[in-house]
């Protein structure tokens, strides 16, 4: 009688799934993100204007880094909040269900929203890449569809313990804005930090003076950077936009990724702990 | 779970009490529900009525004090089997609005282990029929609450928990609700409801709890619960030809405490007891006696001197 309630669980993820898959913010962002990397696979790769898978990851990167956060925050940070508040969720918990079971079902729910947006964000320029490059590219391009699911998983997670811990859905809306804006800004810290540390930008950008170990370090405390160089890593990727990145020997893509699953097992944690306590 | 349980009471608080940072939202509240009885929750906007029902639904956490469903405690949420038991319609009531309502209640259902199939005919039976296809987040505010009344119904719980079940519907929505919980309450159902209007607790319940800052003022029938309060029913007869006057036969009725005269309308104050005499002494007198009705005391004048502290 104690057991999990898989059952219980496995409708709230289908529920929440049925519900958000059809959310016309989520829809329009994946739209939006689709014709984007499409755009960007077919000037980098396909096209052959500038040639080469390394530019393709580079330019779909670069737009992931911003999208996937987007549609994670959206998805996540009315999931508790935004249900607390318009009373759906005092409904629900009436059911024999228990919080833990709610929480869970929902990360499931949502996360495959996650997993649908990005495949089709990704996979229609998978194709054209498939159709130019090469099939050989494949399980390459798989890793990155994977790495970027992770980091969705990251974004939502920490959406929905937002969503646990403020009184109101605008509060848990406003500290996503700000996970996702320290994600973008976390770069031009570090450039920052190393220039007022005695670095140069002139070293940075022929690579003579890369940035010191520290401070690579110091992206686990930047979701954004964490998926970005786990995804340059994975490809050998040494430069971007004239930056010459030699990344010392700790920074895998393994590394990132088990950083990344500590972020969504802690924020998971928390989120528990907090929705356990709230009053509904 | 509980020694001493007794089996006709279905809902019974001990000694509940929560605290919001500086405000004692409910105060030591003792409340028994008897099973199958309607009972009504009565008090101002603020008086603690959501919160005690919030904490019966295990929605919040009591700062202390017992809840008890059937006699079984209601503790830390992780024993969840009993809300098997109840249907419960929150004040504020919202579902998923990207959902038609047999997706919605088909979650709902799942969660309770319950079959599918009642679905279509319980969105029929709330009337929800001709926006069955239409999502939910396109209903007014009086339909998402009959799909509220239409979800709490899914097991055919024997205890139902309404806050404020017709707060801000219009009249339409009102009588539905009302019969709704009649029928309820018909085929052997407990019902906690609460409201701040008075007449709808007047024209549902039982049994009346007084509730105002969290404490329970009085717990009653509305008869006794008058009666205590020393409001004395009026009695309104018809005299064709009366012409303001006071009949002096009505004076001679012991418990009569006043008489008033309007036109053909005489208006006569007295104990329930004595009502019966005032007519045979009018009619003894030679009074032609067109018509007669009993004013009930309203709930209203009740909790107005209740609340005032002009109580017992």
């Amino acid at each position: 009688m104690m057991g999990i309630g898989l059952k219980a669980i496995y409708s709230v993820a289908k529920k929440e799934f049925a519900d958000n898959v059809r959310n016309r913010w989520i829809v329009a962002l994946t739209v939006i993100f689709a014709i984007l990397t499409l755009l960007a696979s077919y000037v980098t790769g396909g096209g052959s204007v500038l040639g080469g898978m390394e530019e393709t990851v580079i330019g779909l990167l670069s737009i992931a880094a911003i999208f996937i956060p987007l549609i994670a925050v959206m998805l996540g940070y009315a999931s508790i909040a935004g249900e607390c508040e318009n009373g759906s969720m005092g409904i629900l918990l009436s059911y024999p269900i228990r919080r833990g079971e709610v929480l869970v079902g929902k990360l499931i729910g949502l996360g495959s929203v996650i997993v649908v947006s990005t495949v089709i964000g990704f996979g229609a320029a998978g194709i054209l890449i498939a159709a130019t490059v090469g099939a050989e590219s494949g399980v390459a391009y798989l890793s990155f569809i994977g790495l970027t699911i992770l980091s969705g998983f990251l974004y939502l997670s920490m959406a929905v313990l937002f969503s646990t811990i403020a009184k109101s859905r605008a509060r848990a809306l406003g500290m996503g804005v700000v996970l996702v804006f320290w994600s973008m800004i976390y770069g031009m810290i570090i450039v920052g930090v190393h220039m007022a540390t005695g670095g140069d930008v002139q070293g940075l950008i022929t690579g003579a003076e890369p940035f010191p170990d520290w401070l690579y370090a110091s992206i686990i405390i930047s979701p954004g950077d964490l998926y970005q160089l786990g995804v340059m890593v994975a490809f050998e990727i040494r430069q971007v936009f004239g930056y010459t990145f030699d990344v010392p020997f700790f920074m895998t893509t393994t590394f990132a990724v088990m950083v990344q699953i500590l972020w969504i097992v802690l924020a998971v944690i928390l989120a528990y702990f907090s929705f356990r306590k709230r009053d509904i | 779970m509980n020694e001493h349980h007794n089996p006709e009471i279905a809902i019974e608080t001990r000694n509940l009490s929560k605290r919001f940072k500086d405000v004692q939202a409910v105060d030591s509240l003792y409340m028994s529900v008897k099973r199958g009885e309607i009972y009504g929750f009565l008090g101002p906007n603020g008086a603690g009525k959501t919160t005690t029902i919030k904490m019966i639904m295990g929605l919040i956490q009591p700062t202390h004090g017992n809840i008890f469903l059937n006699g079984i405690r209601i503790d830390d949420g992780f024993d969840v089997e009993h809300r098997r038991d109840t249907g419960y319609l929150p004040e504020q009531v919202a579902f998923y609005r990207n959902l038609t309502p047999v997706q919605t209640l088909d979650f709902f259902c799942e969660l309770k282990g319950v079959d599918k199939s009642i679905v279509v005919p319980l969105i029929e039976e709330v009337g929800l029929t001709d926006a069955i296809d239409r999502k939910v987040g396109t209903y007014s505010k009086g339909m998402v609450q009959l799909l509220g009344i239409a979800q709490a119904m899914i097991g055919n719980p024997s205890i139902y928990i309404f806050d404020e079940p017709v707060g801000g519907l219009d009249a339409r929505w009102v009588k539905v609700t009302r019969d709704k919980i009649r029928n309820l309450n018909k085929q052997g159902a407990t019902v906690l409801f609460s409201s701040h209007i008075l007449s709808e607790v007047q024209a549902l319940c039982d049994r009346v709890a007084i509730i105002d800052k969290g404490k329970l003022l009085a717990v009653d029938t509305v008869p006794n619960l008058s009666e205590r309060l020393h409001i004395m029913p009026q009695l309104e007869i018809t005299v064709p030809g009366l012409g303001g006057r006071i009949p002096e036969a009505v004076y001679t009725v012991p418990g009569v405490e006043t008489a008033d005269a309007e036109g053909d309308k005489l208006l006569v104050t007295c104990d329930t007891g004595a009502r019966m005499d005032v007519m045979t002494a009018l009619k003894e007198a030679g009074v032609e006696i067109r018509d007669f009705r009993t004013i009930e005391p309203s709930l209203e004048e009740a909790f107005v001197k209740m609340i005032s502290g002009g109580g017992d």
